[in-house]
């Protein structure tokens, strides 16, 4: 983390919190969530508005569709923090070799035909953003993506195009295979919102 | 009964926006606009803001300690670093979504 006071906590109130949540959770809190709590009504709060609705929120999508997409966009984005974070959410809800199918190559990867579509268009807002025409979305929806799913997942990669650039730039600190996985299980079962 | 409204994902795109862009904080606007339009393709800034967003925007897992401390250095706190390091991340992030939703609706608005 290269800025301390982020790690730390801003204030009485965050520095306990963080040390509770650590400590009853069993390992460090993650990265991800000291930002979350960080300079909140700054950032934490609208950001954490925004990938709650669009990550827990009423969507075509399943929860581990979502976090595969948020998965994929970090590898476009060479993060590994977030491929780790995110590969395991979609792992509770998955197995775990198909979610790595997917990382290694969603063409060929036992996911359905729209989820590949989705991705498809994803990958080219990532990488390739003024490269990104009519003729993905059309692709996309000519697939069997509905409009709303294909906002839906249009709202995931803007974020994680945020998250994965804020994350490298403060150089996240890389849990374990093991924190992640416990780290999943909060994430699921408390959400995004600050 | 559960009621389940759909996300307005526009709406709390522009909320984030107007927040890390328009709204009070540490440093400038202007400068956290200058840094949101830099990571997204735009013209330089000043030094060494410039920098530190170019990077975020095009490679951001190559962004060096020493890109972060000049800007440290330069705003002489942590909660200005880092509101300009979330400003460029989010200028990223929201062109992508405000050319994904531009092709979208070329689409979905198209004469039949």
């Amino acid at each position: 983390m290269r800025l301390p006071e982020i790690e730390r906590g801003d204030g009485v109130a965050n520095r306990l919190l963080i040390s509770f949540i650590s400590m009853v959770s069993g390992m460090r809190l993650p990265d991800a969530a000291r930002v979350a709590f960080y300079h909140k009504d700054f950032f934490g709060t609208p950001m954490g508005a925004w990938t709650q609705a669009a990550m827990r929120g009423p969507s075509p999508w399943r929860v581990a569709e979502r976090e595969l997409m948020a998965c994929m966009v970090a590898k476009w984005n060479a993060c590994a923090f977030c491929v780790g974070a995110h590969g395991a959410v979609a792992a509770k809800e998955m197995q775990r070799p198909a979610v790595d199918e997917v990382i290694s190559d969603f063409h060929a990867a036992p996911i359905s035909g729209r989820l590949k579509s989705a991705l498809a268009f994803l990958e080219v807002m990532t990488l390739r953003p003024k490269d990104l025409k009519a003729e993905h979305a059309m692709a996309a929806l000519s697939a069997g993506v509905s409009a709303q799913a294909l906002i839906d997942a249009i709202a995931v990669g803007a974020l994680f195009s945020i998250v994965t650039r804020y994350a490298d730039a403060l150089d996240f600190a890389m849990p374990t295979p093991e924190e992640f996985e416990r780290a999943a299980n909060m994430l699921l079962k408390r959400g995004y919102a600050s | 009964m559960k009621v389940s409204i759909k996300p307005d994902h526009r709406a709390l795109a522009e909320a984030l926006r107007r927040r890390v862009l328009e709204g009070p904080g540490e440093t400038r606007p202007e400068l956290r606009l200058a840094s949101a339009e830099r990571a997204a393709g735009g013209p330089a800034s000043e030094a060494p803001f410039d920098d530190l967003a170019r990077q975020i925007g095009e490679a951001t897992h190559r962004v060096t300690d020493a890109q972060v401390s000049s800007v440290l250095t330069a705003t002489g706190s942590e909660k200005a670093t880092f509101e300009i390091i979330v400003a460029a991340a989010l200028g990223a992030g929201l062109s992508r979504w405000q050319q994904a939703m531009k092709v979208l609706d070329e689409v979905t608005n198209a004469p039949a």
